[in-house]
């Protein structure tokens, strides 16, 4: 659709072009201007061979020497391609590094349209005796597998890869998806000495240049240029001989040097959103003669072209094979969100969630229906539609997952978009936001990979404005447990427990529970509790989404620590934690994000034996973190033969900055300290 | 119709459409399926139909109709289907429906919504020809049926298709059939293996073809139980196999090792020719030496710094290997490859040696002797080699840039290979490691402060099976990777890394690995009025498992033989004595021998041994009761604590 976009353009601006632009003859396109290469294919610098130290990671299995890439706009045909030229030179450290020097590279291909590679050569260099050895890729360690009908994967892996030698591949990469011009990532898994980018762009597109990352680019240096490109076609305005298309350009040229490896971390969002890359949006289009053409995006022209969309605002108004059923559960629920329910369980029932994640439906929904299955745009557009049938007007709120990517909301772009849900709005001015993709949660709560940070509501009616809408979610991760628990004078522990697991903490016990059955359940539950014996659990709510998971049992533990006698010493609140601690590693480069605040509440009553008293009271404690984002309280109360145990720790925020992360851990590990804390228990004086 | 909706409103959808006037009769209806095999399943095999016909001993057709109910999310995975396909073996169809509980048609697959796809990195080969067709018929609400139907024709006569209806836990069997055809002129071999009695086959003669025929009927779903042997030594099968057959031209003979061999043997025959440039290196290499061991060792340096592993899987190619000089001439190549260049390296070294076929796996059990067959997957280098008179064979992974000169371990070790020699294929014993070999010897000095806190240093020597992980993060990580590793994995509260360390043990006749850590352990032990109770069994606790749910069906099996020592050293702080100590423990069995001492020494330190030695082997299923005890006993030993009290107030 791109290029036929702008062969459209093109074809009404070529009578214009034929004065002004043409030039006649071969005219080399693509000359290169400005500053040399930082690296030219075959060209290696000798020191590279040698052992020499090699970038400030000394851990590094492999370090990228030089990564140059450059991409251009040339004439292919009667259409225009992008052009993405690179060379990559790559220093093999250790044997560990040798998976450097395989490479796969996914290409899409559609309609006619395709990503295709050119020119690749490669070569492996050795130093042998003090002298370099020279092997170049030869086509047997080539492949293209066809792995989808849309995707074939380019791979190729070098020759006589040793540890020490320096490896370098060079590629030519053509797209006709003139909207996808090639992004750029200066950081990647191993260290990387120079990571260059250079853009030449005619002056007729427009293009958004995002950075992100928090290293100062080395070289940021825009320059004007020119090029020719070169169109051929069958006749036409073209004629069959060719044209040459002069033009200015603009040219951009962007170094990052030394940076260091990118190390994923727990509690993270995709690695994308934490690389240093720059990324490139169409803005618009400026051809000679013709007013600036805005193809920068705005929320008003999204919505409208959304809603005219076949797979978007199309579909939402095919529901209608549902519409008697809707009719009658309108008639059957008044309230609205009993409605949504009602609604959301028969979309569940009829529907399976495929596993990928769209924005719009591919097929149609009455496909997916019928199949009974479909992506997450076939379920919760197939939602909207219905909920829309039985009087409730939802509208759909886009997102994007958390493994696809963090949504800027300064920059209008679908494309960065990959999912979908419905806004239900409630008579007392609150939200509603429903997805069907997951049975076990309740109507009103988002999967979890739904869980980042915010969404983009798409009004239906004409000219409605819509607005961002938070994801954060009102539920927590709550885990509530509660024991009542009566030691004898031998050390035997004996208690009735409770457990509640709500919000998201619900689901992972409710699948536990599905996967493995009660008896197994209940085994892995004793494993877990030192010396536990568990006769029989009992579940409650197990299919009462909306309800906690309720988990009761009763169990008996022989004498614990062994100490003289008259003194009995227990820790009643370690009987009900894994004693862990989440936060393991020291420090921390980027943001904890949780996606979901959390609550857990351990709630203990301890009998003692008769004649036996606290022979200290434990201190205390209310720990919060700066700020007041994390708290944890432990309160222990004695009175007479019973003491009462509270432990309470709160995680209001979803996201946590990496400045942080060593206060939480510290509260994690205080929290650790205290619910181990063991109680002293003696005989009272003259007992 | 329409005047009907309202009263159809309350109904599911899906009962909606089956009023459509072509809907096909129900069938599979759940409600058909015995009680008993719901009991602990998630999904019934209804129906298993497989017939193998074999045309000639170069082609085979195998037709699959199968049909599984699944009862709830958890059976899920049985509403989808996959079938591999290759250079060698073609799909003639591939159909599909799905119904509901009450066995009324849902859906019918269309030929779209079949996914035609290569196997990406899921298949770990950098090229291969093998691709899947898959089907995903999964749906909305449990209990449902799939039903899948299709056929492939193989030219690849060296694999039979094996029956085993019931290859999954949670899946029941409620009818499976296995029908083979075969010309008499290629009598088919077979293997019952674990059929319940009474199960028999079923020979019929017709003209020239002969047919076997087996069925099982109402088999209760199994579980996979804690040290148990794989599902796969346990349910029932028939495994097929040919007596002669052809690949591309090739015959062979399957009915002996030694015929399987030296198809082998020969397919890859004249393959091992090195350029000259290369026997000139290897000459150079050894020169100077006369002791094959030494030059085997020489070779194996060489190998190791100049090639690495890179899969290739086309065609016959995923038995045939790629030459010699090929491997010469890019560095890289798969098992066979990198064998078979060995193989010629050693040659020209003077030291005779062979291929041999593996089946590979961490703690994989052994292959069946008694049934000669294709049951490899890798490729290894045999050297046979003598000292002082006694065989002394050394064996080469010749895949691996970093594994030690002549070490297995859990991959390839403790098993038996298949030798290709110009005579044929002769089974052979890998080496075997047990308890002396599997080691783990650990240090620990425990440093206690007055307030709690706790410092340690710990160094753990790993040898044999017990190195093999820790030899993988040591060589293929870099140190950053490996601390997060094992800080990741490290069984204690809050605490830091000061130190870390991972290092290759100095060379001896097993590879070893020396993890050196640095332990702050904030709030370690924090003082209950005037005593501290502590655990000095810091790393080395071993969790008792599950209590067993319902009766024990399968034997004991432990993979792996092992020794773990472990002596802890407490130091304690200034004003503290050891008030009580841990009674010693010490547990003989038939599965191992566990041992735990404890004692005050003069200079004030309290020290902690702790042995146990874990034996390999099978024992019937009765024996587990009694090894679920046993390691009950371990577990609570090793939470055992010592308790200091305060001197002075």
């Amino acid at each position: 659709m791109a290029t036929s976009l702008l062969f459209r353009h093109l074809r009404r601006v070529l009578p214009v072009l034929f004065g002004v632009l043409l030039a006649a003859g071969a005219v080399c396109a693509q000359k290169q201007k400005g500053a040399p290469a930082p690296i030219t294919f075959g060209q290696i610098d000798p020191p590279d061979l040698t052992a020499a130290p090699f970038a400030a990671d000394s851990t590094a299995a492999a370090v990228v020497l030089c990564d140059y890439g450059r991409s251009y706009i040339d004439g292919h045909g009667d259409k225009l391609q992008v052009v993405f030229e690179r060379v990559t030179r790559i220093k093999i450290l250790t044997k560990a590094g040798f998976d450097e020097a395989t490479v796969e590279m996914p290409l899409y291909h559609r309609d006619g349209n395709q990503e295709k590679v050119t020119n690749l050569r490669g070569c492996t260099y050795n130093l042998v005796n003090g002298v370099p050895e020279k092997t170049p890729l030869e086509a047997s360690g080539t492949f293209l597998e066809k792995r989808t009908p849309t995707v074939n994967v380019q791979k190729f892996t070098l020759p006589n890869v040793r540890a020490g030698a320096v490896i370098e591949y060079a590629y030519t990469l053509t797209s006709d998806y003139l909207f996808n011009f090639q992004d750029w990532a200066f950081q990647r898994d191993i260290p990387v000495r120079w990571s260059e980018y250079r853009v030449s762009i005619p002056v007729f597109y427009k293009y958004k240049i995002i950075y992100q990352g928090t290293m100062p680019l080395t070289v940021d240096k825009p320059t004007i240029g020119s090029t020719s490109m070169r169109m051929d076609g069958a006749g036409g305005a073209i004629g069959s001989n060719g044209i040459y298309i002069t033009s200015p350009t603009e040219e951009h040229q962007w170094v990052l040097r030394d940076v260091p490896a990118f190390r994923k971390e727990p509690y993270m969002t995709t690695a994308d959103d934490y690389l240093a890359r720059l990324d490139f949006q169409l803005a618009g289009e400026q051809w000679p003669n013709q007013p600036y053409t805005d193809l920068t995006d705005t929320w008003p022209k999204i919505n409208a072209r959304l809603l005219n969309d076949a797979a978007f605002g199309q579909q939402l108004d095919r529901g209608n094979f549902l519409k008697d059923q809707m009719v009658a559960l309108a008639a059957r629920y008044p309230d609205t969100a009993a409605r949504t329910a009602a609604v959301r369980e028969v979309v569940m029932d009829n529907v399976r969630y495929d596993g990928h994640n769209r924005y719009s439906s591919e097929a149609s929904l009455r496909k997916a229906y019928d199949a009974h299955r479909g992506t997450s745009a076939d379920v919760n557009l197939l939602l909207i539609a219905a909920l829309r049938d039985a009087g409730i007007p939802a509208d759909p709120v886009l997102l994007s997952t958390r493994d696809h990517g963090r949504i800027s909301q300064e920059f209008p772009l679908l494309d960065k978009f990959n999912y979908v849900v419905a806004l239900v709005p409630l008579a007392n001015g609150k939200d509603l936001l429903v997805d069907a993709t997951e049975p076990l949660l309740p109507c009103g709560m988002l999967p979890r990979r739904c869980l980042n940070q915010t969404g983009r509501l798409i009004p239906s009616k004409k000219n409605a404005e819509g607005r961002w809408v938070s994801l954060v979610p009102a539920q927590h991760e709550i885990y509530f447990q509660q024991a009542t628990l009566t030691l004898d004078a031998a050390g035997t522990l004996a208690g009735q427990v409770r457990e509640e697991f709500s919000g998201y903490a619900s689901v992972p016990v409710r699948r536990e529970l599905a996967e493995l059955g009660d008896k197994k359940y209940l085994a892995a539950l004793v494993q877990r509790h030192d010396g536990w014996a568990v006769p029989q659990l009992a579940v409650a709510n197990r299919d009462s989404m909306a309800k906690p998971v309720g988990l009761s049992y009763a169990f008996s533990r022989a004498g614990g620590e062994t100490a003289p006698a008259g003194t009995l010493y227990l820790s009643p609140l370690r009987e009900f934690t894994d004693g862990d601690n989440p936060f393991r590693h020291d420090s921390r480069r980027f943001p904890v994000d949780l996606g979901v605040a959390q609550d857990e509440t351990i709630m203990v009553t301890l009998h003692l034996p008769p004649g036996y008293e606290l022979a200290e009271q434990p201190k205390n404690v209310v720990m919060e973190l700066a700020g007041g984002g994390a708290r944890f309280v432990y309160n222990v109360t004695a009175n007479g033969q019973t003491v009462q145990l509270l432990s309470r720790l709160s995680l209001r925020e979803t996201v946590y900055a990496d400045s942080q992360y060593a206060d939480l851990r510290e509260l994690y590990r205080l929290m650790l300290t205290r619910q181990s804390e063991k109680l002293i228990i003696q005989k009272k004086a003259g007992g | 119709m329409k005047a009907l909706l309202p009263l159809l409103a309350a109904l599911p959808l899906s009962g909606l459409l089956s009023l459509h006037p072509a809907a096909p009769a129900p069938k599979y209806a759940v409600e058909e399926i015995p009680a008993a095999l719901r009991e602990g399943a998630h999904a019934v095999l209804r129906a298993d139909d497989e017939v193998v016909t074999v045309k000639s001993a170069g082609r085979l057709v195998h037709t699959v109709h199968r049909v599984i109910t699944v009862l709830d999310a958890a059976g899920d995975d049985f509403g989808r289907h996959a079938v591999s396909y290759d250079a060698l073996n073609t799909i003639n169809y591939l159909r599909g429906a799905v119904y509901d509980a009450n066995g009324r048609q849902l859906h019918q697959l269309r030929a779209a919504e079949i996914h035609d796809q290569g196997l990406g990195d899921a298949g770990g080969s950098f090229m291969t020809d093998v691709r899947m067709r898959y089907a995903d018929l999964r749906q909305p609400q449990a209990p449902y049926t799939v039903e899948f139907d299709y056929e492939v024709v193989s030219d690849n006569t060296l694999f039979y298709p094996d029956w085993q209806p019931q290859g999954e836990e949670g899946l029941a069997v409620q009818a499976a059939t296995l029908r083979v055809t075969t010309p008499t002129a290629l009598p088919l071999r077979y293997q019952e293996r674990q059929l319940p009695t009474g199960t028999a086959v079923a020979h019929t003669s017709a003209g020239s073809q002969e047919t076997y025929a087996w069925q099982l009927a109402n088999l209760p779903a199994v579980d996979e139980e804690e040290a148990a042997p794989p599902l796969a030594d346990l349910t029932p099968a028939v495994v097929l196999a040919p007596g002669t057959f052809e690949v591309q031209g090739h015959k062979g003979s399957c009915t002996t090792w030694q015929g399987l061999g030296q198809w082998s043997y020969e397919l890859n025959a004249g393959r091992d020719q090195l350029p000259p440039a290369t026997t000139a290196k290897v000459a150079a290499l050894v020169s100077g030496t006369a002791d094959p061991r030494v030059r085997a060792q020489r070779v194996y340096e060489m190998l190791q710094g100049s090639t690495r592993y890179i899969s290739v899987q086309l065609g016959l190619g995923g038995w045939q290997t790629f030459p010699a000089s090929a491997v010469a001439g890019n560095g890289y190549g798969d098992c066979k490859a990198l064998s078979n260049y060995t193989k010629a390296l050693l040659a020209a070294a003077g030291v005779p040696s062979y291929v041999a076929l593996v089946g590979s796996g961490t703690d994989r059990t052994d292959l069946h002797a008694d049934f000669p067959s294709s049951q490899f997957d890798h490729a290894i280098l045999c050297v046979p080699m003598a000292k002082g008179g006694h065989p002394d064979t050394l064996w080469l992974e010749c895949t691996s840039q970093t594994e030690a000169f002549g070490y297995m371990g859990g991959f390839t070790g403790n098993r038996h290979a298949l030798l290709l020699t110009p005579e044929g294929g002769k089974l052979v014993a890998t080496p075997r490691y047990g308890a002396a070999e599997n080691r783990r010897e650990r240090r620990i000095d425990l440093f206690l402060d007055a307030v709690g806190g706790a410092t340690a240093t710990a160094r753990t020597l790993r040898t044999g099976q017990e190195q093999d992980l820790y030899a993988q993060l040591l060589h293929g990580l870099g140190t950053v990777e490996q601390k997060k590793y094992v800080t990741d994995r490290l069984k204690l509260p809050t605490f830091t890394l000061t130190r870390f360390n991972l290092a290759a043990a100095p060379a001896g006749p097993l590879p070893g690995v020396v993890e050196t850590l640095g332990l702050a352990l904030p709030a370690f032990a924090m003082p209950s009025g005037k005593r501290v109770f502590i655990n000095p069994n810091l790393l080395s606790r071993l969790p008792a498992l599950p209590a067993q749910v319902g009766e024990r069906q399968a034997a004991l099996w432990m993979a792996r033989a092992s020794l773990h020592a472990d002596t802890v050293r407490l130091h304690l702080p200034a004003g503290f004595r050891a008030e009580t100590l841990p009674p010693a423990v010490q547990l003989s069995t038939a599965y191992g021998i566990y041992a735990s001492q404890y004692t005050a020494l003069p200079d004030g330190t309290v020290q902690y041994i702790r042995r146990l030695e874990l034996k390999r082997g099978r024992m019937p299923r009765t024996a587990y009761a009694g090894y679920l005890d046993f390691r009950r006993k371990i577990s609570s030993a090793d939470k055992a604590q010592v308790v200091l009290l305060k001197t002075e107030s």
